[in-house]
């Protein structure tokens, strides 16, 4: 086996000129797929900061409140009760927060913007302050101060309110300026609510874009509700990926309970005021989703994105397969009285076929780790540099001002063994050739 | 008394388009162990074709052909390269070694195919065969850093590691010039002598058919004296 590895590592540096421009090929593969991939990887890490910060935790105990067949409101009763089965039954369990769930209409000096109005007790949230990154005031205002103004934690403050800087613009507010909500409230009636900008965050993409977060006393204030209700619970654990794990062993604490549940429907809570506006029922259905339900919208986006990576990328390697199989094909037309002279000495067929299969192999994984490395190399670089996003809607996507890149290093050593293995198998088909080759045929070759 | 070579009205057509043509017609041959055997003719009178069938690289049409004992018209190309690889010894015209790899490389070669000596073993084996051709010193250089003698030489030595029953050389001194080419058949013939190797070998050339101790004159396929 050894000086079949030899043999091969011989001729790729011989053939030096055509060995480069193949392995640059497939190492620009490799690069393009790693940087596809780190862009998804950046845009995933993105979602799941944006999705556990304004729309949900990693496990959301949410439901409806029906006080007649035709209405549904988006509550929690009975709060006290629903907390301490879930501090007593959550496996894994971080931390727990109650978010106040309102939409409505906010009216600033330039504006009016549509958004949800998440309801937070601080006191609640240990992490609130440091998840949220503050925007200078530059970043909204022309000819503002490159200075962060306000503060996250005085959120605490009746009447406070925490803008996006996408909604600071539209409104036209700077920190310590006032701006009015106005919503239906659950007795259909219109109320209103002045409240303070405290703070303005950096966006995070499009769920920012309709998330303000207030204090849960002023929220409870304009719905009027009382202090044993909430929107939703969100469950924080230690490992995120047992969400749904964690989800479906509290559907059963719960209904052990007491509590009537909805059906698990893996969409987000206002997807569902239609369906439950429509059935036949009153009083209290809590709702158990994760993170990933919340924000299944912004999923399928990431996922299409997916799906034109790998394409993209698929039919380059298709370009580049179709090379290696001519290239290769061209290797064992050249080395073909080389084939005869060895099968003359005694070498066995499967073992011409494992000759040109390594030296292919050898090729890629030359290839795909440079193409990798360049590849990462690059990722990070441009996510250390904080490129900007080009264009609006690209922001919204990339659910984030800047293009997200993330490296993940067992995504790399997957693309590398992939990519080499496609190598090979692009070469399976010459390399037989050359192990069917009869001795005398290939001896008699004239190159 | 067989030999270790038999070959018994060994026919073998080739298809040309919708014809065939016959490279030998009912060629019978015999060679003893330890013979220096020249098979003699001009172009195209069949000696590479009566080679080839004795090589295992191609089996008869018709007739039988047996290597030391094993008859070789029915096996298939597994059973056929094992007996190359075990039983004979090739050198070619052009020489053919593997480009890539030294003189110690190319003289190795077989035996790593083989897979049978102690790395130990393999390099005192490679060692005297060097010694044996006199390139001790040029071990570590590749073919294109050889002449053409010494590449032959190389050739020589890697087709007799394996201790071969029988050598087989096509046409072996017609890419040398006449000096390189006396010597190489003298060192065939040496180790013919003192080793009693079997060489089998091609030629048209009648300064080396005057060293063989058997000439078999082939012309038009058949074995004419």
């Amino acid at each position: 086996m050894g000086v079949l590895f030899l043999i091969a590592i011989r001729n790729l540096v011989q053939a030096r000129r055509r060995t480069a421009l193949l392995s640059g090929a497939i190492g620009l593969v490799t690069a393009l797929l790693v940087l596809l991939l780190a862009m998804s990887q950046g845009i995933a890490d993105n979602l799941v900061r944006s999705a556990t910060t304004l729309s949900a935790g990693h496990v959301v105990v949410a439901g409806f409140y029906k006080p007649s067949p035709s209405q549904a409101i988006p509550l929690v009763t009975d709060a006290a009760k629903v907390r301490k089965v879930l501090e007593e039954s959550t496996p894994d369990l971080d931390f727990i927060i109650a978010r106040g769930r309102g939409w409505g209409k906010f009216v600033g000096p330039g504006g009016t913007v549509q958004s949800g109005f998440g309801g937070v007790t601080i006191a609640d949230e240990p992490r609130f302050v440091s998840t949220l990154q503050l925007a200078m005031q530059s970043e909204y205002k022309d000819g503002g101060k490159e200075e962060i103004l306000g503060d996250a934690s005085r959120i605490a403050e009746p009447g406070a309110a925490i803008l996006f800087v996408n909604q600071a613009k539209r409104l036209e507010v700077d920190v310590g300026e006032a701006i009015t909500f106005v919503t239906e409230t659950n007795d259909g009636r219109t109320n209103t609510i002045d409240l303070t900008v405290v703070a303005i965050a950096r966006d995070m993409g499009m769920l920012s874009s309709w998330a303000v977060l207030g204090n849960m006393d002023s929220l409870r204030t304009v719905y009027k509700l009382n202090d044993d209700t909430t929107g939703a619970f969100w469950v924080y654990l230690k490992d995120i990926d047992r969400a749904d794990e964690v989800m479906n062993s509290l559907r059963v604490s719960l209904a052990q309970a007491g509590f009537q549940l909805m059906d698990h429907q893996g969409d987000p809570f206002f997807f569902k005021f239609e369906e439950v506006g429509g059935e036949d029922w009153t009083g209290q259905k809590l709702d158990l989703t994760i993170w990933r339900d919340e924000v299944s919208f912004l999923v399928r986006i990431l996922d299409v994105f997916n799906v034109v990576s790998v394409f993209v990328a698929s039919v380059l390697l298709v370009i580049v397969a179709i090379g290696i199989i001519n290239t290769m094909f061209n290797i064992v037309r050249e080395r073909t009285r080389e084939i005869g002279t060895m099968r003359a000495i005694g070498i066995h067929r499967r073992r011409v076929l494992m000759l040109f299969l390594i030296e292919a192999t050898m090729l890629g994984l030359f290839a795909t780790t440079v193409g990798a490395l360049v590849g990462a190399a690059g990722a990070l670089g441009i996510d250390a540099a904080e490129i900007p996003a080009p264009i609006e809607a690209m922001k919204m996507i990339l659910l984030a001002d800047t293009i997200p890149m993330a490296v993940d290093p067992v995504t790399l050593a997957l693309v590398v063994v992939v990519l080499t293995a496609v190598t090979a198998l692009a070469a399976l088909w010459p390399a037989a050739l050359a192990a069917r080759l009869r001795p005398i045929v290939a001896l008699g070759h004239t190159a | 008394m067989s030999g270790i070579v038999e070959l018994t009205k060994v026919t073998k057509d080739y298809p040309l388009g919708k014809l065939s043509v016959r490279a030998i017609d009912a060629v019978s041959i015999s060679i003893g162990k330890g013979e220096f055997t020249a098979i003699a003719g001009p172009s195209g009178s069949g000696k590479t074709t009566i080679l080839n069938m004795i090589g295992c690289m191609d089996v008869p049409t018709t007739g039988t052909v047996s290597i030391d004992g094993t008859i070789t018209n029915n096996l298939y190309d597994h059973a056929l390269t094992e007996l190359r690889l075990n039983r004979i010894g090739f050198i070619f015209q052009s020489f053919n070694l593997i480009n890539v790899l030294d003189a110690y490389q190319n003289i190795e070669f077989p035996l790593l195919l083989q897979g049978t000596l102690s790395g130990k073993a393999r390099k005192a084996r490679v060692n005297e065969m060097l010694e044996k051709v006199g390139l001790t010193k040029q071990s570590g250089q590749r073919p294109n850093e050889l002449s053409g003698g010494q590449r032959q030489r190389v050739a020589i030595a890697r087709a007799l590691v394996t201790n071969p029953a029988i050598v087989l050389a096509d046409e072996p001194t017609a890419n040398l010039d006449s000096t390189t080419g006396t010597a190489i058949v003298e060192l065939m013939r040496d180790l013919n002598k003192n080793e009693g190797i079997t060489f089998i070998f091609s030629t048209h050339d009648p300064k080396v058919m005057d060293r063989a101790t058997r000439l078999v004159m082939v012309a038009d396929g058949r074995v004419v004296e």
